[in-house]
């Protein structure tokens, strides 16, 4: 009886002493870790937008967040809530009912800038909103402005893959034609489900439109060789194909399905549902918000 | 020879892992699709392998004998989690590259084994030279399976076009890994027989 005493003490003692490195491990490196997550964040998004080491973003591009809020009223009814920058820096919230219509539109005494922190923009917005309501954040959009001109959206999206989640990033021209994908976080087996971050697997996104990305499937056949030298510039360059012929080339396959990698099946098909899912979501949710801007004549600054 | 130095390049050849004591075949076939990916699943295994092993040799007589597996699993658990947590801050571009391979490490079958059959038995240095020692080896095995995956595979090595073709696909897929390890294996064990004119037992494979 007693050895049975010994050994919980000493399996309670090992564990506690494991959880201590890691709660002292974790209390150090949190802070810096979301400050390195953020400027990746920033970086694949620049990066999505076409611009990163070799270009550099011009001056007069704009990313602003839209935070996308789901706001449960004291009655229990649940509404959206769009934290919007409006022109010379000042901030809305645009609350709208389940159907679309706007319900109110709450001015936010913040900068956009100073909503960036998740915790800081969570409080400000619950305090804004009526007594008695909750809100709870579920999504950050980034709309790229040029001059006054929209010129891309950035599209966050999660989806059950192999293992876990991956989370991605579609970013999409104005008229919603894809034109970049990137998976910001997963955890797929290396060599196999891992293939989906590569360019020749990304890349077969890009170009697709809205009509397209709708009914977007899987095949399983090997990607055709000329398609795969195309989505790869670096093997594209080293081939010395020019831009025109890459251009050819995925003209010629813009109405292809995705091509499934080998051996790894499910992570591609959980990524292309990943993106169809996070484009079609997004383009209504974007007519119903753009249509309630249009009706409460809010002078957004994208 | 020096004992330390003996460790290491029993790690390396005679007791290699992956070739001579079958353990942690999982990954040896999952991962080497490239040489890339086997020097980084390597390198994260060098690190837990020999920060596991001194931990343990430095806390065995504190640990319950009876108790002895959950409180190495859990000694693994730490140091893949401290990893985790830490390289994303010291360097958030080597982390990128190396942040599915360190998650993998937990339930590998030589980190454990290397505790109960070395470091739970000895002291400090010779634990931290026979960690670093089996580290090296299951890197060199990673890599040399992953050299000749990719080369027969793809036809590049590191990602560099060699070839230009692709000679055998199967070399890439899992059947692949299989057949590589399997002739290594082979290979290794006819070296064996040669120098010592004896028919080498096998190991249970993990």
């Amino acid at each position: 009886m007693k050895e049975i005493f010994k050994i919980t003490m000493s399996l309670t003692a090992v564990c506690i002493a494991a959880s201590l490195i890691l709660g002292f491990v974790y209390a150090k490196t949190d802070h810096a870790r979301k400050l390195n997550e953020e400027r990746t964040e920033q970086k694949t998004i620049q990066g999505l937008l076409g611009f990163g080491s070799d270009e550099k973003a011009p001056d007069d591009l704009k990313i602003f967040p839209v935070y996308r809020y789901v706001i449960t009223s004291p009655q229990g009814e649940t509404s959206l809530g769009y934290v919007l920058p409006l022109k010379g820096d000042k901030v809305v919230l645009v609350e709208l009912d389940l159907s679309g219509k706007p319900v109110r539109v709450i001015p936010i005494d913040a900068s956009i800038s100073s909503l960036a922190d998740q915790a800081n923009r969570d409080n400000i917005i619950n305090g804004a909103l009526p007594k008695g309501s909750k809100s709870v954040w579920a999504q950050t959009i980034f709309v790229a402005d040029r001059g006054g001109k929209r010129l891309s959206y950035v599209v966050p999206g999660v989806i059950q893959g192999f293992k876990t989640f991956i989370k991605l990033m579609v970013s999409l021209t104005p008229d919603f034609t894809v034109s970049g994908v990137a998976v910001t976080y997963s955890e797929e087996d290396p060599g196999l489900g891992a293939e989906i971050q590569k360019d020749f697997f990304r890349n077969q996104f890009v170009g697709k439109t809205l009509d397209l990305i709708k009914k977007l499937s899987v095949v399983k056949e090997p990607l055709p060789a000329d398609y795969a030298l195309s989505l790869d510039p670096v093997k594209a360059k080293q081939k010395g194909l020019t831009a025109e012929q890459v251009k050819e080339i995925k003209t010629k396959h813009l109405n292809d399905d995705i091509y499934a990698l080998t051996g790894a099946t499910i992570s591609s098909r959980a990524l292309t549902k990943g993106v169809v899912n996070t484009v079609q979501k997004f383009v209504k949710r974007l007519e119903i918000l753009d249509e309630a801007i249009r009706k409460e004549q809010l002078s957004i600054a994208f | 020879m020096n004992r330390n130095v003996q460790l290491l390049w029993n790690g390396l050849i005679p007791e290699n892992p992956i070739f001579r004591l079958a353990l942690s075949m999982c990954p040896a076939v999952a991962v080497t699709t490239s040489v890339q990916n086997g020097l980084m699943l390597g390198l994260a295994v060098i690190f837990v392998q020999v920060f596991s092993s001194c931990t343990v040799a430095i806390f065995k007589s504190f640990i319950h004998p009876r108790i002895r597996i959950p409180a190495y699993v859990i000694v693994i658990a730490l140091w893949v989690t401290v990893i985790d947590m830490i390289l994303p801050v010291i360097s958030p571009e080597v982390y990128k590259q190396v942040e599915l391979f360190v998650k993998l490490i937990v339930v590998f079958a030589i980190i454990i084994s290397r505790l109960e059959l070395f470091a739970s038995k000895e002291p400090l240095i010779p634990s931290f030279f026979d960690g670093l020692g089996m580290g090296i080896g299951f890197l060199f095995g990673l890599c040399l399976i992953g050299a000749i995956r990719e080369f027969f595979g793809t036809g590049q090595l590191f990602g560099f076009d060699i070839l230009g073709f692709n000679p055998l696909l199967i070399m890439v897929l899992p059947a692949g890994g299989f057949f590589v390890i399997g002739f290594i294996m082979a290979i290794f064990n006819w070296i064996e027989y040669k120098l010592t004119g004896k028919i080498p037992t096998s190991g249970g494979a993990h």
